[in-house]
């Protein structure tokens, strides 16, 4: 019997639009549908509404930052175990630990990579 | 009197016109201006952000003002990327017309055109303006060092390491942008910057000290474990803050030697380093400096203990001679 | 009648020529801003905000907030002010005593609970009632604190910031998204010198406002409004660029104000017995800095920063007025040993003297010396001709100085999409000259008598000082 499959939402969060339209681009051409939010307020009530598969969240949104979405994911029921990957120009040991600790999945440098960030997706996504 | 009056108003009212006429023309040619450009990014953004974000695209022909239009657009996205992002945007420039043409503005007699060009530049990613960066890294406007320092951080250009060191060093480049800068050059420079953390100018040993926390790796705690006993004041405050941000488990014990600084600024640093180290061990010193030290010193003491022992910082905080300190730090950790 | 005479011909020959200098300075001025501005939008294009953004050396900054009475804007005020694109910032409100319900609306609104906060006592303030952290919101605190004052609640705030840079604004100022990382800027090129920034503020009447933010630019409907708002054009676009260059910035703007902390500490933070503790204590902060013959800078960001809201009726305005020349009177007496004294550079020899004979007195020359040239022609010492010509140079004079600087905005920042405001702002600008300036320049000249009668309404101007917008007086 065939299942048709509705491709995975990715939903990305980032308060800049060229990150947003990079990563939408290279998501939707690697087979992905992408939900995007510009802070991290809407990115919590998007994530909530549209349950997506895996988020990709950029830490340094005004307002609510990317460790604060990731904490307020993993504490509502619905989405706690949607796998959170963190983008950010903050990078050392100190920033990736915050990272874990606030229960982001991965963590990618900004300047980034947009096809090293599809497969990224597709890692993460394959481990669960 | 009269008649110099009458000038007067006569010039005045020339002047007048002037700006009237100044207005109405540059707001029509603005809003012109404006139009053909948005018109121009909407159709050519999809084929940037294809070509950046990572597919062969083929390009069509096009006009010079829509290839300077794609120019900016790709060279905007190219500042959020990098790796093969980077590598074909290098490939998409090399050898085109408008990256000759900010080749050849590098020298342009008005130095904001320089600083542009130089800006530009690192955006169009292709290593071959790295010689002609170092050399704007010397020019006598500031704006144009600058946006050439950071273009060189930009192209990660490894040879640029030690121009930008020393850029920082000698302040002809805004601190925050050689830093930046630097960073962006990355592992390359740090053959540069180590060296630099045994230069006889405390200054020097401070600036590199304070980029190995960024750039570094564990093989340099010996070295940032040296710094921790410098000489200068701000050399062992920044070795201490560079330890903190490498997270490292090695330098525990400088650190908490380093909390009996003479100087408050270095207690300080030592104190937060130690809260991101995470060692428990230090805590009944770190308790004493939130109880005794200078406000600043004696606060980052008791934030450490709150990362590191929130049991033992609640138990400290219900003593009676706790200090402000310790209390504020129990209270923020029970919100 | 000959004595008359003669009085009446000083009167109006120092008029005339005291009006001449002032307006040269002016157009000089107006050069200096044009190529200032020029230079900083270019740079624009090469130095965006995103660097400033990202960069790891861009220092952490306190916004303190005073509010007294802010019931009905608090809320959204502060929330918007959480959104401001910046690495690392705190909010710290001053609750000043308000008796409306200022401190319950941010604690509903934003789940507060007490903290014991270690405070600093570098600055001495009123007593301090409790201090609260918002739950949701870890970098949002409310310092709650009997009332002082302006001055007072400002000083509670540096007592309570965490970080070495604090930005002081009016609780009702509208801020731009990007107005921390703009005003930040100079401070991160060069931290060993710069000291304090400010930057434009732009008049939000008749804006449309969103969510704490400006949407929508549009000129007032009120026309005491949109004069003001030619006028803040003039203020900031041609005089603050000129005096910053000189590094003799005297006013950086009590509604947004970026300083770092510790050195307003070290000058024992804003005094509260002037009105106008913003001006006051950036000409302290020059005194003390120049006194110590230590390199550094104040200056002015010419990027639009914060949006505020001007008075719209005339007894508003004049009072608000009033006050900014009182403010001004109290710190040029205060610091008068700057005045003329080389030992403080361009500051002792240009701008003290400059604000203290033009800015100070101008609307006492200008209230006796239109009537006493109108004497002069009635005693038919002078033609009406040339009285008329005289009136007639002044205004243009006005008239083109308000034409340079709205050519300057629209060379520049454009704000104004709609045609029909530049438009308007054009009549007015012409407008402006005949009657606005005067009456400005007569309730300027009221302030001389306040001045005298200080003793008097001190206490009740002082601890209403919140209601109207606390800026630092406008150039003519």
């Amino acid at each position: 019997m065939s299942v048709s499959h509705s491709p995975p939402l990715v939903l990305v969060a980032d308060d800049d639009p060229d990150i947003l339209d990079l990563v939408r681009y290279r998501l939707e051409r690697s087979g992905y549908a992408v939900a995007t939010a510009s802070d991290g307020a809407e990115a919590v009530r998007l994530a909530g509404e549209l349950g997506p598969a895996l988020a990709v969240v950029d830490v340094m949104m005004p307002s609510l930052n990317g460790f604060e979405v990731t904490r307020r994911l993993r504490e509502a029921p619905e989405t706690a175990r949607i796998p959170v990957i963190l983008l950010t120009a903050k990078a050392q040991e100190a920033d990736v630990q915050q990272g874990f600790d606030a229960g982001a999945d991965d963590y990618i440098r900004k300047p980034f990579s947009p096809r090293e960030l599809s497969a990224r997706v597709q890692a993460v996504l394959g481990r669960r | 009197m009269l008649e110099a009056l009458g000038i007067a108003a006569l010039t005045l009212a020339a002047l007048s016109a002037g700006f009237l006429i100044a207005l109405v023309a540059r707001r029509g040619a603005l809003a012109r201006e404006e139009r053909r450009r948005s018109e121009l990014e909407a159709r050519l953004r999809p084929l940037a952000l294809a070509l950046v974000a990572g597919d062969d695209v083929e390009l069509p022909e096009l006009e010079a003002d829509e290839r300077a239009m794609l120019a900016e657009a790709i060279g905007r996205l190219s500042r959020r990327v990098t790796g093969d992002a980077r590598r074909r945007v290098a490939a998409y420039f090399a050898g085109t017309t408008p990256f000759d043409a900010e080749l050849r503005a590098l020298r342009d007699r008005r130095a904001w055109r320089r600083a542009t060009a130089a800006y530009r530049l690192g955006d169009m990613a292709c290593g071959d303006a790295t010689p002609a960066l170092l050399d704007a890294l010397a020019d006598s406007d500031a704006d144009v060092r600058a946006a050439a320092a950071r273009s060189l951080g930009r192209l990660g250009a490894g040879e640029a390491s030690g121009a930008l060191v020393e850029a920082l060093v000698a302040s002809s480049v805004p601190r925050a942008i050689a830093f930046r800068a630097i960073l962006d050059v990355g592992p390359d420079a740090l053959r540069d910057v180590r060296r630099l953390a045994a230069d006889p100018d405390p200054a020097l040993r401070a600036a590199a000290v304070e980029l190995l926390g960024w750039l570094g790796d564990a093989s340099d705690d010996a070295l940032l474990i040296d710094a921790v006993d410098d000489p200068s004041a701000e050399v062992r405050a920044r070795a201490a803050a560079a330890l903190g941000r490498l997270a490292s488990a090695d330098g525990a014990e400088a650190l908490t030697r380093a909390l009996d600084d003479r100087v408050y600024f270095v207690r300080l640093h030592a104190a937060r380093a130690l809260g991101h180290v995470g060692e428990r061990d230090a805590v009944p010193r770190l308790l004493r400096q939130a109880r005794e030290d200078r406000f600043e010193s004696a606060r980052a003491a008791a934030d450490a203990v709150a990362r590191v022992d929130p049991d033992a910082l609640l138990e400290a905080a219900a003593s009676s001679d706790a200090g402000p300190h310790l209390h504020e730090a129990a209270d923020l950790l029970r919100v | 009648m000959t004595a008359l005479h003669d009085v009446a011909l000083v009167v109006a020959t120092v008029t005339l020529v005291y009006f001449t200098a002032l307006n040269l300075v002016y157009l000089a001025f107006t050069g200096v801003a044009w190529r200032s501005l020029n230079r900083h939008l270019r740079a624009r294009g090469h130095a965006p905000d995103e660097e400033v953004f990202s960069s790891p050396v861009t220092p952490p900054v306190s916004v303190l907030v005073p509010a007294y009475d802010e019931e009905p804007t608090i809320v959204d005020s502060v929330h918007s002010l959480l959104a401001l694109r910046y690495p690392e910032h705190e909010v710290i409100v001053v609750n000043d005593g308000s008796r409306d319900r200022t401190l319950e609306r941010l604690r509903d609104a934003f789940d507060l609970v007490p903290v014991r906060k270690a405070l600093r006592v570098v600055v001495p303030t009123a007593p301090i009632r409790g201090v609260y952290v918002s739950r949701r919101h870890r970098h949002l605190w409310v310092v709650d604190k009997e009332n002082g004052g302006k001055a007072d609640a400002l000083n509670a705030g540096v007592n309570a910031s965490r970080y070495p840079y604090v930005l002081a604004i009016d609780a009702d100022a509208i801020l731009e998204e990007d107005s921390l990382l703009r005003v930040v800027r100079p401070v991160v090129a060069e931290p060993d010198v710069v000291v304090a920034t400010g930057g434009i503020v732009r008049i939000a009447n008749g804006c449309r406002v969103d969510r704490g933010r400006v949407v929508d630019v549009r000129l007032p409907k009120s026309r005491l409004a949109t004069l003001q708002v030619l006028e803040y054009f003039r203020a900031f676009l041609i005089g603050r660029v000129g005096w910053s260059r000189m590094n003799a910035l005297l006013i950086v703007s009590g509604a947004f104000g970026l300083f770092r902390r510790s050195l307003v500490e070290e000058v024992g933070g804003y005094s509260s017995d002037t009105v106008g503790e913003d001006i006051e204590l950036v000409v302290r902060l020059h005194r003390h800095l120049r006194e110590r013959d230590e390199p550094y800078r104040i200056e002015f960001v010419p990027d639009p920063v914060c949006w505020t809201e001007a008075p719209e009726t005339f007894r508003q305005l004049s009072r608000q007025r009033r006050r900014w020349h009182r403010g001004l009177g109290e710190t040029l007496w205060r610091h008068r040993r700057l005045a003329a004294n080389g030992r403080y550079g361009a500051l002792g020899t240009a701008a003290v003297p400059y604000f203290l004979f033009f800015e100070f007195l101008g609307p006492l020359v200008e209230v006796l010396g239109l009537p006493a040239i109108l004497v002069w022609w009635l005693l038919g010492d002078l033609s009406g001709v040339f009285v008329a010509a005289f009136l007639v140079v002044a205004m243009l004079l006005g008239v083109v100085l308000s034409l340079a600087a709205l050519t300057l905005e629209e060379h520049s920042f454009r704000r104004h999409r709609d045609g029909r405001d530049v438009v308007r702002l054009i009549g007015f600008s012409v407008v402006e000259n005949v009657g606005y300036r005067q009456i400005v320049s007569f309730w300027r000249f009221l302030a001389f008598f306040d001045l005298v009668r200080r003793r008097g309404d001190w206490g009740e101007m002082r601890r209403k000082g919140f209601t109207t917008v606390a800026e630092a007086p406008l150039p003519r």
